[in-house]
């Protein structure tokens, strides 16, 4: 009689990140865990073989092979791709996320990024003929030029026409940006409420369906051409829309450029011109499915 | 509706309290002998000498123990005589230690060092003591009870080591005493059925020994070129000096220390039906799951790190696991995740 398999029971030692030690040394009560989540950041399911002939059981040998890395404490950095909780067994297609970029509103700069035109005068290079990807980071209201997230299966094997199902659907958004850069708006200039600034000056904005409606819309799908403006080739969920502006120590002083950033030649209205730059990504997560994307951002600064 | 936390419920959080303890051996060559007393640092103020495991001016080198003298105002030693070195300095040495680890009386005066601790009865008194203060490093929360044992070599300054005695905390798990404002001690003796020969302060970190324990008759130490047994050191040597003899006769200190550890053990229960799917970049090819065939293929992901949050979703502990666990409706598991105090 063999022994029974008694390793179900696992047990990890935790470690504090930098949020967590913050707020156990505040001790005002904000310490306190409440839940969890899993992740599988190390994973890359790309490995998964289905071809493998030796059979099933080694279609996944090479990601449980998969060496794992000690905890990360960067709150920020510690835990990117969780697991997700879905009542069904029977998905075959997951939505996902992707930057929309066919209308010239929404379009990145040539270079790869979307620029932040940090003060009025970096703005003025950019009023007449070079706009693509420059999105205006003082006279916010003053252009059209924004960022759209599009959510939804992006598949040809499902035709738009279908609803995607409604607990696929992504109803809420979580936007981060480094805060001594810029702040979010809405595509209508309005500034968006900061829900977090953790110890890395990151900042957390929080986004719903039907509450927040200058940022998160419903995808509408013309049904006479069901891939007009559109990026998901399949059943659609929700858009994410918003613009950076800057922050003001960007818009007065070079100092974060000197720190973090270089000069660059970048061609303006006026020509190739030598501009201060910082590179930077925005983060935007999906709060109920978990998906996200980090999105290139540039701010520039005439020198 | 799909979702990435799972709430923990008053169930899956306990609180438990573990004590951990580590044997700490103190050889007498790094004491005495090893670094050429470099790890040996003394003080101008000359009330006491710290022994360091590595020459104290290396960034290596940790702090182990300190070594002093005191004798009681009581004491027949006390009061200045020609001859007499640093009295005022060992009076008030002995006055420090024991009105933090005796106390004092309903008077307010400073209680002396009682030999077996019971001060309601008289009995004898400790009026000249060596004290060693061990550091924080080594005690951590306390000294296991029981665990203490120090050679001492008691023969001349030239051959300390003829003959040695062994003093320990005997019997302390089942005979200790609480009436210390320091916390609880221990009362050490010299080999089995003799009299006490020191107090031992557990939550302290300190030993007490009597000074004649040390022996050396007539040649504890060398002064100049005159020998000197214990008693006329006491008076008529430094506190630096008569450290200095102590150390060249401590053969070997072990103890056990103690470190309280208070966890928090969360029990992340992962039900069938729970954390099936994966937000991983890679997870989707085309929107679709790479690890499925067809829809009814059972979806899997692999786990390796749990993380734990605030209400607001702030990341406040991560744990990894050693290999990836795979995860499929077919299994359920139970991750207890332990955050250590």
């Amino acid at each position: 009689m063999a022994f029974l398999d008694n390793s179900g029971d696992i047990i990890l030692d935790a470690v504090l990140t930098d949020t967590g030690r913050y707020r156990l040394a505040k001790g005002d009560g904000s310490f306190r865990i409440v839940k969890f989540a899993l992740g599988d950041d190390e994973i890359d399911y790309s490995l998964y073989n289905k071809a493998d002939s030796r059979g099933s059981a080694y279609y996944d040998i090479e990601i449980l092979s998969t060496p794992i890395l000690e905890s990360f404490t960067d709150n920020m950095s510690g835990l990117k791709s969780k697991l997700v909780s879905l009542p069904r067994n029977n998905l075959l297609y997951l939505p996902v996320v992707k930057i929309n970029e066919i209308n010239t509103n929404n379009k990145m700069h040539p270079d790869g990024a979307f620029f932040i035109a940090s003060d009025e005068e970096t703005e003025s290079y950019f009023n007449d003929t070079v706009k693509q990807g420059v999105l205006l980071g003082t006279s916010v209201t003053l252009s059209q030029n924004h960022i759209r997230i599009d959510q939804g299966l992006d598949t040809t094997e499902i035709s738009p026409i279908n609803q995607i199902d409604s607990d696929l659907v992504e109803t809420q958004y979580i936007v981060e940006l480094d805060n001594r850069l810029g702040r979010i708006f809405s595509t209508n200039g309005n500034p968006a409420a900061v829900s977090y600034i953790d110890d890395d000056n990151i900042a957390s904005y929080f986004f719903t369906l039907n509450t927040d409606n200058g940022f998160v819309q419903e995808i509408e799908t013309n049904p006479d051409n069901l891939q007009q403006d559109q990026v998901i080739r399949g059943p659609r969920g929700t858009k994410m829309m918003f613009k950076i502006g800057s922050s003001l120590d960007l818009q007065t002083s070079a100092f974060l450029f000197e720190r973090l950033g270089d000069t660059t030649s970048i061609v303006s209205d006026e020509g190739s011109q030598t501009f201060y730059y910082i590179d930077t990504t925005v983060r935007v997560t999906g709060a109920t499915t978990g998906v996200r994307i980090d999105i290139p951002v540039r701010f520039i600064k005439k020198n | 509706m799909a979702t990435v936390y799972k709430t923990l419920l008053n169930d899956d959080v306990v609180s438990t309290r573990t004590l951990l303890h580590e044997s700490i051996p103190i050889t007498g060559s790094i004491v005495s002998g090893t670094y050429s007393d470099d790890n040996i640092k003394n003080y101008s103020h000359g009330r006491f000498q710290s022994v360091y495991d590595y020459p104290y001016l290396s960034s290596s080198a940790n702090h182990i123990f300190d070594i002093s003298l005191g004798f009681a105002p009581s004491s027949p030693l006390s009061g200045t005589t020609a001859g007499h070195l640093e009295v005022n300095k060992k009076t008030q040495m002995y006055n420090q230690m024991a009105q933090v680890l005796v106390g004092h009386d309903t008077t307010g005066s400073i209680l002396p060092f009682d030999e077996d601790g019971d001060i309601l009865a008289g009995g004898t008194k400790l009026k000249e003591c060596v004290f060693f203060s061990f550091s924080r490093l080594l005690v951590k929360d306390e000294i296991k009870k029981a665990s203490v044992q120090m050679i001492v070599g008691t023969g001349s300054y030239a051959t300390p080591f003829a003959g040695t005695k062994t003093l320990t905390d005997y019997g302390a798990n089942n005979e200790y005493r609480v009436n210390s404002p320091a916390g609880e001690y221990g009362i050490m003796y010299s080999g089995s059925g003799t009299g006490p020969c020191g107090l031992v302060y557990y939550q302290a970190g300190l030993m007490v020994l009597t000074a004649s324990v040390f022996g050396g008759g007539t040649q504890f130490l060398l002064s100049g070129s005159t020998d000197q047994g214990v008693q006329e050191a006491l008076t008529g040597s430094s506190i630096q000096d008569f450290a200095d003899a102590v150390r060249a006769r401590i053969k070997d200190i072990d103890f056990n220390n103690t470190v309280e550890l208070n966890s928090t053990v969360y029990f992340c229960r992962i039900n069938h039906n729970e954390f099936n799917y994966s937000s991983n970049p890679t997870y989707l090819s085309e929107s679709k799951i790479r690890v499925k065939e067809t829809s009814i293929d059972s979806p899997a992901s692999y786990v390796t790190t749990v993380g734990l949050y605030s209400a607001d979703n702030e990341l406040l502990a991560t744990a990894k696991l050693s290999e990836p666990l795979k995860k499929t409706p077919e299994n359920e598991m139970i991750l207890r995740v332990r955050l250590d105090y």
